[in-house]
Parts: C-alpha cells; sequence; structure tokens
C-alpha cells in the first residue's frame, strides 16, 4: 500500500518538478516570479489536444505542445518582461499574474469551461514491480520526465549553452562583461523551462485524462513553494522539492485520516523551512 | 577620556576571515584614521561597529557600555553614526526629508511621540540648521538621486548628524571626488571635528589621512598591522609592505 | 435615495477602498509586498461571523472585538514575514492566503466548505451604506495623518533602504509589524463589514485571487499615494458592473488591463510619474 503511494506520489511530484524548472531557470537569470509560467504549461495541455486530435499520437502530441510553448515563452520574455527589467520587482510579478489571469481566460473562452478528455495512449502497458503496480500512465510520466532531466542534465553539464546558462545565472553582469550575449541565455532559459512546462502540461492531461482552463492554477503557486524549498534558481534543488511535495502529500492523504488540505502542504511546509533558512533549503543569501 | 575600545574583534564570513583579533581604542575628540589595501576588511569593521553585522568574537565598548550585541538602530540612539563606503541616501526622498528620517530618532521610540506629524516648523528647520552645516543648504528640495556623488555624500553626513552622534565613521568618504569637492568634504570634516565630533575615516588616499588625522590604524587581510602617529606610519616598513602588496603573507606570518 | 443595486455596489465599493487603504499601508508604504492580504479580510469576516453567531454579540461590541484580534493576529503573521525579503516575502504571503483559507475550509469550528451564515446587521441597507463610507471617510483622514507622523515617514524609509533606515535609528522590526499590525487591523474592519453585509461568508470569499484584486487596486491607482489606492477601489470596483454587458470577457479584461498599466504605466494612473498627474501638473504650470 505505502508503495502504492510511493509510486502515486512519485508521478505527481515528477510533474511538479516539470513545472517549477522553468521557474526556477527563470527566477534564475532575471530573478522574475514568473506566474504566467503556469498559464504555459495549461497552453502545453490544450495544444498538445489540440494536436493529438489531428494525429491521434502521444509523442506527436508531446513534441508540438513542446515547440508551442518554447515560443510562446520567448514571446513572453521578449514582450512583457524585458520591457520591465529596470523597474521594482513588484511590477513584472504583477504584470505575470495579469498574464496569467488572461491566459485562463483565453482558454476558456476558446476551449470552452468545461474539462475535456486526453484519452491519448502511448501503449506502454503497465508494469508489476513486486506488489506495486505502475500504471500505463504513471509509467510514462516516469519515462518522459527521466527523459527530459537527462536532456537538461546533458544541456547543462555538458554543453557550452549550460555553462554560459549557469555563468549567467550566478551573475548576469559579470556573464555580460565575460562576453555571453546574455540576451540569448535568457531566452535559452525561457525556451527550455516553457518547453518542460508544455510537456508537464501534456503528461498531467493525459495522466488524468482532462484539461481545463483552470488547471495551471494549483500548481502556479505550488511550483512557488517548490522553488523556495529548492533555494530559488537551483535546478537540483527544485527536482527535489518537487518530488519531495508530490511524495508528502500524496502519503499524508493516503496514509493519515486527518482532512488534510493537500494544497497548503506545500506552503506550510515552506513557511516553516523559511522561518530557520530565510533563503531555501539550498539557498545562500 | 576613552571613547570607543575595540578589544579582539574576529569576523568570519564562511570560511574567508574577514578582521582577525583586531583591538584599538578611540580618544574623546580625535580623528583616527583606518587605511589599509582593498579587502583588509575596514568596512566590515564598520559595520560591526554600527550594529550591521554581528561580530564572531570581541567586544566593542562605547562609553562605557558594551555595544556588540546591540541592533542597528540603537547603536544610532547610542551616538554612533556612519556614511557608507558606496552612498545609500534614500533615493526618492528629497534632501530635506532624508534628514529629516534621521532626525525622528528622537520620536519613534515612543508610540505618543510618533505619531506626531514630523513635517512642522520645529522639525523642518532644525533639519536646515543641519543642511546648513554641510553647506547644502540650497538643495533642501533635490530629490537625492538626482544629486552629483559629492553632494550625495555631503547629504549621508548630514543624515548622520541629525542623530547628534559622539561619534562618526565616515566609509572613504572622498573616494570618487573630485579635486574641488574633496577639497570641501575635508573642511567640512575638520569642521565637525571643532564641533566636538569623535570621528573614524576610512580612506585610501594616504596623504588626505595623514593630513586629517591624529593616530592611524593600518588593516591588512583583516589584521591589524600598524598603529600610530602620522609619521610612523609613513615609515613602518610592514605597512611600505603590505602596500607594495607583498605584505599578506609577512603580516599573517 | 438610492435603488438596492446602487446601494450594493457602493457598499461593495466601500469595503474595497478600506481594503486597499489597508494594503497600501504594507506594501505601499512599507514597501512589504503581501500577496495575501485577503487572508487578513477573511481573518476579519470570520472573527465578526464566529462573535456574532456563536457569542451572540451585536454589531457594534464585535467590531472593536474583531479589530483587535485582526491587528493581533495580523502582527503574529508578520513574524515568518520578517525573516524573508522581497520575492520570499511575496511567497510566504501567498503561503500564507492559502493555509489561511484551509484553515477556514478543513476546521469545522469555522464551518467548512459551509462557511458561516446567518449574520444580520441591526439596520438596513441605506445605513449600512452610511456606515460604510464613515468608516471609508475614517481610513482616508487615518492614512492621512499616518503618511504625515514619524511612523509614515519610518515606513517609507523602510521600504527605500532597510539598512540606512536602521542606522538612522529606526527599529525596522518594529516597524514592519506595526504596519502589518495598522494593515490588518483595517482590513478586519473591511472583514466585519463585510460578513455583516454578506449575512453569509465562507473560504472562498478570501482566497489568493481576491489578493490580486486587492494589490491590484492599489497598483492600479498608484502605490504608496494615498490617493492611488481609492481610486484604484473605485475603478477596479465599478468594472465588473460596468464590464457587465460583456460579462464574458470581464476577467479577461481586468487580466488584460494589469498588463497594460504595468506595461505602460507602472506608476499606477495616479502615482508620481504617471501620465494623468504629469499632463494635470503641466496644465496647471502652464495656467
Ligand atoms: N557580507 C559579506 N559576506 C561575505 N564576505 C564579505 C562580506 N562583506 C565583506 N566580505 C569580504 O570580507 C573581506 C573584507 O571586505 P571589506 O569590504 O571589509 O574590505 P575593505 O577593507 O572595506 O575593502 P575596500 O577598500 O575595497 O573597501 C573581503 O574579502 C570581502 O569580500
Ligand atoms: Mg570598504
Amino acid at each position: 500500500m505505502i508503495w502504492q503511494q510511493l509510486a502515486n506520489g512519485l508521478a505527481i511530484g515528477s510533474v511538479y518538478a516539470l513545472i517549477a524548472l522553468g521557474l526556477t531557470m527563470v527566477y534564475g537569470v532575471l530573478r522574475i516570479l514568473h506566474i504566467a509560467h503556469a498559464g504555459i504549461y495549461a497552453l502545453g495541455a490544450y495544444i498538445g489536444l489540440l494536436a493529438f486530435r489531428f494525429v491521434p499520437n502521444f509523442w506527436f502530441s508531446l513534441v508540438v505542445a513542446m515547440a508551442a510553448c518554447s515560443l510562446a515563452g520567448i514571446l513572453v520574455k521578449r514582450y512583457l518582461y524585458m520591457p520591465l527589467l529596470t523597474l521594482p520587482r513588484i511590477v513584472p510579478l504583477i504584470a505575470s499574474i495579469g498574464l496569467f489571469i488572461a491566459m485562463e481566460e483565453i482558454f476558456r473562452i476558446v476551449a470552452g469551461p468545461y474539462v475535456l478528455s486526453f484519452p491519448a495512449d502511448p501503449g506502454l502497458g503497465s508494469l508489476q514491480l513486486g506488489i506495486v503496480k505502475i500504471t500505463n500512465n504513471q509509467l510514462l510520466v516516469f519515462l518522459v520526465t527521466c527523459i527530459l532531466l537527462a536532456v537538461l542534465w546533458f544541456i547543462m553539464s555538458k554543453t557550452k549553452l549550460g555553462l554560459a546558462m549557469k555563468a549567467t545565472s550566478q551573475d548576469l553582469e559579470i556573464a555580460s562583461v565575460m562576453g555571453i550575449d546574455t540576451e540569448r541565455i535568457i531566452a535559452a532559459n525561457f525556451l527550455i523551462g516553457s518547453a518542460m512546462a508544455g510537456a508537464a502540461g501534456v503528461l498531467v492531461g493525459v495522466y488524468f485524462n482532462s484539461v481545463y482552463p483552470t488547471m495551471g492554477s494549483i500548481p502556479a503557486y505550488k511550483a512557488l513553494a517548490i522553488i523556495v524549498l529548492g533555494g530559488l534558481g537551483s535546478i537540483p534543488g527544485t527536482v527535489l522539492g518537487g518530488l519531495l511535495i508530490g511524495v508528502g502529500e500524496t502519503l499524508l492523504l493516503g496514509m493519515t485520516d486527518i482532512p488534510f488540505p493537500r494544497d497548503a502542504l506545500a506552503f506550510i511546509i515552506m513557511i516553516l523551512i523559511l522561518m530557520f533558512r530565510p533563503y531555501g533549503l539550498l539557498g545562500k543569501e | 577620556m576613552t571613547l570607543l575600545q575595540v578589544k579582539s574583534l574576529t569576523k568570519d564570513f564562511g570560511g574567508l576571515r574577514a578582521l582577525e583579533d583586531v583591538t584599538f581604542h578611540l580618544e574623546e575628540g580625535e580623528i583616527l584614521g583606518i587605511i589599509g589595501p582593498n579587502g583588509a576588511g575596514k568596512t566590515t569593521l564598520f559595520n560591526i561597529i554600527s550594529g550591521v553585522l554581528r561580530p564572531t568574537r570581541g567586544e566593542i565598548v562605547f562609553r562605557g557600555i558594551p555595544v556588540h550585541r546591540l541592533r542597528p538602530h540603537q547603536i544610532a540612539m547610542a551616538g554612533i553614526a556612519r556614511t557608507f563606503q558606496i552612498v545609500r541616501p534614500f533615493n526618492n526622498f528629497t534632501v530635506l526629508k532624508n534628514v529629516l528620517v534621521a532626525l525622528g530618532h528622537r520620536f519613534y521610540p515612543r508610540l505618543l511621540s510618533s505619531v506626531s506629524p514630523f513635517e512642522v516648523r520645529d522639525h523642518v528647520e532644525a533639519a536646515h540648521e543641519i543642511l546648513r552645516r554641510v553647506g547644502m543648504d540650497a538643495y533642501k528640495d533635490s530629490i537625492a538621486k538626482n544629486l552629483p556623488l559629492g553632494l550625495k555624500k555631503h547629504l549621508e553626513i548630514a543624515r548622520a548628524l541629525a542623530l547628534e552622534p559622539k561619534l562618526l565613521l565616515l566609509d572613504e568618504p572622498m573616494a570618487g571626488l573630485q579635486h574641488g569637492e574633496a577639497e570641501r568634504l575635508a573642511a567640512l570634516i575638520r569642521q565637525l571635528r571643532q564641533e566636538g565630533i569623535t570621528i573614524i575615516l576610512i580612506e585610501h588616499n594616504v596623504q588626505v589621512v595623514m593630513d586629517l588625522c591624529e593616530r592611524i590604524v593600518v588593516l591588512d587581510h583583516g589584521v591589524k598591522i600598524a598603529e600610530g602617529l602620522p609619521e610612523e606610519i609613513r615609515t613602518d616598513p610592514r605597512v611600505i609592505e603590505a602596500y607594495l602588496g607583498t605584505g599578506g603573507e609577512v603580516a599573517q606570518g | 435615495m438610492f435603488g438596492g443595486y446602487t446601494l450594493t455596489v457602493a457598499i461593495n465599493i466601500g469595503i474595497y477602498i478600506i481594503l486597499a487603504i489597508s494594503l497600501n499601508v504594507i506594501t505601499g508604504y512599507a514597501g512589504q509586498i503581501s500577496l495575501g492580504h485577503a487572508a487578513f479580510w477573511g481573518i476579519g469576516a470570520y472573527c465578526s461571523a464566529l462573535l456574532a453567531t456563536k457569542a451572540g454579540l451585536p454589531f457594534w461590541v464585535v467590531l472593536p472585538l474583531t479589530i483587535a484580534l485582526t491587528t493581533l493576529i495580523g502582527s503574529l503573521l508578520a513574524i515568518p514575514c520578517l525573516r524573508v525579503r522581497e520575492d520570499f516575502l511575496a511567497i510566504t504571503t501567498i503561503g500564507i492566503n492559502f493555509v489561511v483559507q484551509a484553515v477556514f475550509l478543513y476546521v469545522p469550528f469555522f464551518g467548512g466548505a459551509m462557511g458561516i451564515g446567518g449574520i444580520q446587521a441591526p439596520f438596513g441597507m441605506s445605513s449600512f451604506f452610511w456606515i460604510t463610507w464613515g468608516f471609508v471617510l475614517l481610513c482616508v483622514v487615518l492614512d492621512r495623518w499616518l503618511v504625515r507622523s514619524w511612523i509614515g515617514l519610518a515606513l517609507e524609509s523602510i521600504r527605500e533602504d532597510e539598512t540606512a533606515a536602521a542606522i538612522s535609528g529606526i527599529d525596522v522590526v518594529k516597524f514592519k509589524v506595526l504596519a502589518f499590525a495598522i494593515g490588518s487591523g483595517l482590513a478586519g474592519l473591511a472583514g466585519h463589514l463585510y460578513a455583516y453585509f454578506m449575512t453569509f461568508i465562507s473560504a472562498d470569499d478570501f482566497g489568493f485571487p481576491q489578493s490580486i484584486v486587492i494589490l491590484s487596486m492599489i497598483v492600479f491607482g498608484g502605490i504608496g499615494t494615498l490617493r492611488g489606492p481609492v481610486l484604484g477601489a473605485i475603478i477596479l470596483g465599478l468594472a465588473p458592473e460596468l464590464f457587465r454587458p460583456i460579462m464574458e470577457y470581464r476577467t479577461l479584461i481586468y487580466g488584460a488591463l494589469l498588463i497594460f498599466m504595468m506595461r505602460f504605466q507602472p506608476g499606477g494612473i495616479l502615482g508620481e510619474e504617471s501620465l494623468i498627474l504629469r499632463t494635470f501638473r503641466g496644465v496647471r504650470q502652464r495656467a
């Protein structure tokens, strides 16, 4: 039973991690809390579903969604955030919230307020590990997350781009003095982060077989708690935070009788941790 | 009379020891110069004296009272005021309002006085008086961020004076100033001393320090390597070595 | 004097003005970004609702109790906020909003998903209107007096530069807590009025989206000024009514408005460097 819960929790946690990654990457370079990122995630689900209706293949819709979200991310960066960088931090934050609200509304107006089903079957089959049954969909989430994280790891640690991205997130000014084209690096962060969010959107859509306009609301804010846990801007910390919250929520909900507010848990943990470490679990001053 | 005693002050930043066992004292009415190469720990020393940072070890006694555990505003109230190496006026306030903030130190502690209005004649007049002292009354309505660097530094001193300090800590007031501006500031420092304010002056320009200060403390890599009259310091071999850039190891060894 | 509909809208806007003024103390004057102000509002509403229904106390007795309680709780909730700055503070306040809302929703004492109903005001709608706007006036006067006092100066200097404020003799911790205390006390007042006005409240009324609405009001009008929050609350409070014919696009317009404002008038329509204010000053100077 506990192992089954663990599998469920890990699946949810992987998705949290994918969403939060983009948030943390954007924060790393621009120091902006990119709330609209959750809108990009929902956009991914919708675009994926749309693609799926044309070509009923999971992998096709995944790729299309990721591509569309990357583009959306770049546009947001270019036309919303870049002009606001020199202003007080609250300005881009509110602009981001405004964009998120507007995106949710556009989804509702265009696709209707209903829950749409996303009946993709990647044809992986289920897996019996001892007493734990990993469902088709869980397997899918794990597989896609692992592939994406591996690709991300490769980019970050083995390529010049990754090196430049790290340098830029350490200190934008120094990086630009060192001759790094920081504009491009920031764009790369948005591109990769948004692609991850798009993938997460498709995965969640398929996993719960549902796509709806406000599906980004809860992840939007929970992802904030997660990146704080991970120490704003840290990629490994964020993955860890996502998995921890996913597993923690599921176990607490599945194993105890307390009628616990699932969505508040992440914030309770976060506030407690911030009390002792005001700059996050892995964060530095 | 001894105004300030710094005893065995040590400050660690993670693995970096910014100050190591620094001890010196300050007599009422004097100007003490602190010099040392970049990264010697001079600003860190000010940050600790003014309560912005806590020391790792050591004590600071001001007018017979230990102050190293107090918070910055308590230290300000006790009579220690400071300026910043990288100026920090309240950028969006007028010059006058900048001074008023510090004048308010008498009113902030008690609820009853802190609810009274601040822009009344008496307070504004007192702020003017201070601005006149530093020669800035013509700029009272300028927004701080629009001032040239020299005036921002004067403004920081004005804000510090509004605390009616016994001790004034000036962190590289001349740095980045043009010749004329620096001259005016030096004159101001002399004038403040005449008024009976004790001053610790951090300064890179050795000539300025030699001219203004009665006594000098030399820091290098967080260690006090020399202390004495300007003449002694000028000829001290350790100081010369430190400034030639080979002194680090010698001083620590 | 007015019709029922007009009264309802006017009372709602009055409550919003009080909320906007209260958040402006925390975020506008003291510079502490709060994205969870609806939590304080909710705490006030629940205090009043419980005192009115469970303890059976009358309106004018509940009022001071609620303000006292919210002030106290607000100061306590400020403690986690003291440890963190800027973005961490923003996220912490979101967290507080979610946690407070979850408590209302999951702790049976607060009525759970059903909320609390049957809160009866001892007077009719038009008296309620006058009382609400009386409090609005009181808040405006209070706010005006606050910015002109040493407290206001201390709060603004903390917003400008905490370290510089501290070395100028300002007890940063004390004044931040004070800002949260005043802000949540006034939000408690708004909650009190809201609970009696609605007669029924539930956790949903005080969610994070409401916090954004309140924040938008002060940002829209001009953060850190007195006129800004009042005007922002009036305009954004009226907006849903004006947009009623295009109900479908109401929230979309709202979101777009936020983006547009931030992009082109980040200081708010009546902020220090706003277009309207500059034009107005220009006209006055030429005249
Ligand atoms: N808040 C801090 N955290 C970590 N390290 C610090 C901090 N403040 C200072 N340091 C380090 O402590 C050392 C001493 O710095 P400090 O600023 O005191 O030097 P300084 O003598 O004022 O130098 P300068 O002449 O350049 O102003 C430096 O190595 C600096 O990097
Ligand atoms: Mg220095």
